[in-house]
């Protein structure tokens, strides 16, 4: 362990004087703390493998995951308030929501089924863009014509 | 009515007692119900792949084994055929009790443990045994395990402090209650049925973590014992390791242990959806 100490300390530091590095042995207390971490880390090492991925530090992947249940939730609930209230808001919310949900749920499918890193590439470019179309079509619908609330309504009204 | 009952019953046992014939008679009577030694052959279709001899490709063998002269599991039937039929039939098995997890097969279509599933009595329908699905196959009935069980060393299956000063010193106690959380997952013997019944681990058994290394996983983020419990869900913070579970659940109908891992990794979901990131950033 001190063989450790000290073969970090000298590669951390390089040229160094000697006696300061027996210092550093001689009182352990003032060897800076990621030396001092250099032990348990080596003990991890052999223990353990190396992590298949690492794990970034970020929140995305569970951010996207709540951002999901979020708008599964959302959708739920707008399914009464379109019923109740046909206005164009709710339009225009539904074309955004449902382009939304399915923009995510496909991107599933293609991270499950595609791979590759040019395939998933392209792939996710092309489900872009169907999602783009179908958004800007839904919007044009909802502006030219009768709206999606009124459009499915008019499925009963025979 | 009682009394004619005990006459007729005696004046049958003096009957059957006086002649042979009708002794026999009244044996054969009363053992009808029982199965007669007449042969019970029931066939058995099993993968059968030798990587020894060149350009075999693989192939279903049929064995027909006497149910009467076989125990009751799976598993005794392959013995059965190994011991006395084809020496060169390859299986894994070792506790033949459910407890060591080694002869997880496909058999009938699901995954389970040989010794643990019951040999189906209807002899008209074969029965058809199969590597676990989607792992690469060693030889006959045996799968190379090896990214199994690499995945579930990368989620460092064991108890780990911020401070291990105190490592083989003290006893770290646990509560009644935080002991109860861990029954249903440390029960796991890594048999891989559950991960191998999964179609994300078929199609991304690479980078998705699978039921069984989660719900250990899990079971080390519970424990009220481990403090790296931030850092176990950070490391899973991409869209492969957990993501690709879709709660198809067929982790949890072919757990031939009768645990749950669809339910430990919607926990996994949770936790991951809430614990705070800047514990993870300070370490």
């Amino acid at each position: 362990m001190a063989a450790i100490v000290r073969l970090s300390s000298v590669c951390g530091r390089g040229v160094k004087p000697l006696f300061y590095q027996t210092t550093l042995l001689a009182r352990p207390l003032v060897v800076p703390h990621k030396y001092q971490e250099q032990p348990h880390q080596l003990t991890a090492r052999i223990h353990a493998s190396q992590a298949l991925h690492a794990g970034s530090a970020s929140k995305a992947a569970s951010l996207h995951w709540t951002g999901e249940r979020a708008l599964s939730v959302l959708l739920l609930a707008l399914g009464p308030v379109a019923y109740f209230h046909p206005v164009p808001i709710v339009d225009y919310s539904l074309a955004a929501t449902l382009t939304l949900h399915g923009h995510w749920g496909l991107g599933q499918v293609l991270t499950d089924y595609v791979h590759g890193d040019t395939k998933i590439k392209m792939a996710n470019a092309g489900l872009f863009l169907l999602s783009t179309v179908t958004f800007a079509g839904l919007c044009y619908f909802n502006y030219n014509d009768v709206g999606i609330c009124k459009a499915v309504a008019l499925l009963w009204s025979k | 009515m009682s009394v004619v009952g005990l006459t007729s019953l005696s004046r049958c046992g003096v009957l059957a007692l006086r002649s042979p014939a009708g002794l026999v008679a009244v044996r054969c009577a009363q053992t009808a119900a029982a199965p007669a030694a007449q042969p019970r052959v029931k066939k058995f279709q099993i993968y059968r792949w030798d990587p020894d001899t060149p350009g075999d490709k693989p192939r279903m063998q049929t064995y027909d084994i006497d149910l009467n002269t076989c125990g009751p599991m799976v598993l005794d039937a392959l013995i059965k055929i190994k011991n006395e039929m084809d020496s060169t039939l390859t299986f894994r098995r070792s506790c033949r009790e459910g407890i060591c997890g080694s002869c997880a097969m496909n058999i009938n279509g699901g995954n389970t443990l040989a010794c643990l599933n019951k040999i189906d009595t209807n002899v008209g329908k074969p029965t058809k045994i199969y590597p676990l699905p989607h792992m690469y196959v060693v030889k006959d009935l045996v799968p190379d395990m090896s990214n199994f069980y690499a995945q579930y060393k990368s989620i460092e299956p064991y108890l780990k402090k911020k401070d291990d000063s105190n490592e083989g010193k003290v006893q770290y106690l646990q509560t009644v209650e935080d002991r109860q959380k861990l029954d249903g997952l440390y029960e796991c013997i890594l048999c891989a049925c559950c991960s191998t019944s999964c179609p994300s681990y078929w199609w991304n058994g690479d980078k998705y973590l699978g039921p069984a290394v989660l719900m250990q996983a899990y079971r080390w983020m519970i424990d009220s014992r481990d403090e790296f419990t931030e850092e176990r869900l950070a490391k899973l913070q991409d869209p492969f390791s957990l993501y690709r579970c879709h709660t198809i659940m067929n982790c949890t109908k072919s757990c031939p242990k009768g645990l749950n891992p669809g339910k430990a990794i919607a926990e996994i979901k949770k936790m991951m959806a809430t614990y705070k990131k800047k514990e993870v950033a300070a370490v």
